[in-house]
């Protein structure tokens, strides 16, 4: 099974960065599993997130995520949830996640059969500038856990 | 007063709004308002070693860094009087194709189409022709395996130096790009021609064309700067032509030229001054479209990004097809005092960089006039030139339509994410 373990985030924007730096901890704490999937690291992929699943059999994303739970919180979307979830910007240009998955399956059918997770880490700030607020870092443990938790599941 | 107010635009690379307050039925006031917040480039280039700025610029845009390098290169190997060789430059005009490629093909469907189409986004435009939006996926992965094969990656790529490259690439991935960049050059002729049919909205405005123009090569990067009004600046003479100020209003500066004007850079501009320089596959594409030179049409800039991606595709393959990299990858510098200008046609037109260094090769002056700091004046020109029309419709549309013709324009306000939020105050019609 092709998995691919893939943190999005951007470093320079605050807490946008948890993505990248939770997949950083896993791979950190759990080199075992780490191993056995590729692991990417990608600063706003956009739309080469198309590219980065091709071939693919599974993916969990990990990703910050605005949302109204408080910063910190760490949730985990199936495959279906993910696939239920419709965008509500317009914008083409800023391609997010849930875009461009929607965008994938639509134009490519072989990419419905790739089974997406998405770990989200509720960020609670994302201005300019690198560095995590205290609530993002404490939670990063909690999702690279979760994300140990998912790939094993996977195996 | 009434208003038209788009706090934040949205398929426009970075964060802008628009506002056009009407009275008595008469557009009285219009502001593209750039709130994405200063990012003082050209102060903290300062101090900055000569070879760190081409990386360093090309932060400034993720779709168009390789600009960016160009510009500064160029300008810094004026400074120190270098010449770089031959195979150097044709494969900064390979690095340029491939920038070309994907900015054109992004924007050509993903970010004006819809707008033509009538659909909201590109997501709906794929939904309803999704072998149009594959397409242009692949066309524009192309352009970015371009760039990955010459700087290992395809936004903010590397190996671009003052003096030309820290090594030669591969020829065998670049080679390996044919059979697709083959794809892409069929592709963009039919990009061409699904381009002639897409329901243009009426519009044509007097511009003020300005562009690099060189006698033997499409203009990117040699040349004088050419105005179609008939004068030719050298890149040296360009700050005395044309100025940039600071907009009170506004986190950008405006361009003008010097007796006051606006004017128009891009690919329209590009088209209309330089088509005798297009290579054949495009001219043959501009000649079998029997379109009427000059296209005075701001959405028509979109036929004009089509026939410059042929020629862009065609240009690739011919550099790709004579690459056979020999001798130093770059020049030697002997560092000295000085000061140069460089300027490059980015994709969404001139692109111009001042450098002073001091004698160890430290930036002690930075100047930088992107392509849409100069076209802002002129966008809200053309909205004043459409409000008459805008001032009778309902407001959405009203709106939307302002919005489209932002759009068209293709505005890189700088690379950040945006999203849309829109006010909208009541605007009944006149």
């Amino acid at each position: 099974m092709n998995i691919l373990i893939l943190g999005i985030g951007q470093s320079l924007r605050g807490d946008d960065a948890a993505g990248l730096e939770a997949v950083r901890l896993w791979r950190e704490k759990f080199p075992q599993t780490a191993g056995t999937v590729r692991v990417e690291l990608s600063e706003f992929p956009g739309l080469a997130l198309l590219d980065l699943l091709e071939g693919m059999d599974a993916a969990i994303i990990v990703d910050a995520i605005q949302s109204s739970a408080s910063a910190g919180t760490v949730i985990c979307l199936t495959p279906d949830e993910l696939a239920g979830f419709t965008p509500e910007t317009g914008s083409a240009h800023g391609w997010g996640v849930a875009e461009t998955l929607q965008l994938g399956r639509s134009l490519h059918p072989s990419l419905a059969k790739c089974r997406v997770a998405l770990i989200g880490i509720t960020g609670g700030q994302f201005g300019m500038g690198a560095g995590l607020s205290p609530e993002v870092r404490e939670a990063l443990a909690k999702a690279a856990n979760m994300l140990e938790s998912e790939v094993l599941s996977l195996h | 007063m009434k208003t038209i107010e788009v706090p934040a635009l949205a398929r426009v690379e970075g964060e802008g709004g628009l506002y056009i307050g009407v009275k008595d039925g008469q557009v009285v006031e219009i502001r593209l308002d750039i709130y994405e917040p200063p990012r003082f480039f050209e102060g903290f280039l300062v101090g900055r070693y000569l070879q760190e700025v081409p990386d360093i610029t090309a932060r400034i845009c993720g779709i168009c860094p390789v600009a960016y390098q160009m510009s500064s290169v160029i300008a810094l190997e004026k400074a120190l009087d270098v010449e770089v060789s031959p195979q150097v430059y044709a494969l900064r005009r390979l690095m340029y194709c491939g920038e070309y490629i994907e900015s054109h093909a992004l924007h050509i469907y993903l970010l004006q189409a819809p707008d033509l189409l009538g659909q909201p986004s590109a997501l709906d435009l794929a939904a309803i022709a999704p072998e149009v939006v594959k397409n242009a996926l692949r066309m524009k992965k192309i352009g970015n395996e371009v760039l990955k094969a010459i700087g290992g990656r395809s936004v903010h790529p590397v190996n671009a130096c003052v003096g030309g490259w820290y090594r030669w690439p591969d020829a065998a991935p670049l080679q390996a790009l044919l059979p697709e960049l083959e794809w892409g050059l069929e592709a963009a002729k039919e990009t061409v021609r699904w381009s002639l049919t897409l329901p243009y909205p009426d519009l044509e405005i007097d511009y003020e064309f300005v562009a690099i123009h060189h006698p033997e090569e499409y203009g990117v990067m040699h040349g004088d700067v050419s105005s179609s009004k008939g004068n030719k600046t050298s890149v040296a003479d360009y700050e005395m032509r044309y100025f940039e100020e600071h907009v009170q209003r506004s986190n950008a500066l405006h361009g003008h030229t010097a007796y006051g004007g606006t004017y128009l850079v891009g690919p329209l501009a590009r088209l209309n001054l330089n088509h005798d320089q297009l290579l054949p596959a495009a001219k043959m594409a501009l000649k079998d479209a029997k379109l009427k030179l000059p296209l005075k049409n701001p959405y028509k800039s979109l036929i004009a990004r089509a026939i410059e991606l042929v020629n862009f595709y065609e240009e690739a393959i011919q550099i790709i097809k004579a690459y056979q990299p020999a001798g130093p990858a770059h020049a030697n510098l002997k560092l000295k005092t000085g000061e140069g200008c460089g300027m490059s046609e980015a994709p969404r037109g001139l692109l111009y960089h001042r450098y002073k260094i001091d004698e160890q090769g430290m930036v002690k002056f930075a100047k930088i006039v992107p392509p849409t700091a100069q076209n802002l004046p002129r966008i809200e020109a053309d909205l004043f030139a459409l409000a008459p029309k805008l001032v009778k419709m309902e407001q959405e549309q009203a709106t939307l339509t302002a919005e489209h013709l932002v759009r068209a324009y293709d505005p890189c306000i700088s690379c950040a994410t945006h999203f849309l939020k829109l006010k909208i105050n009541d605007i009944g019609p006149a």
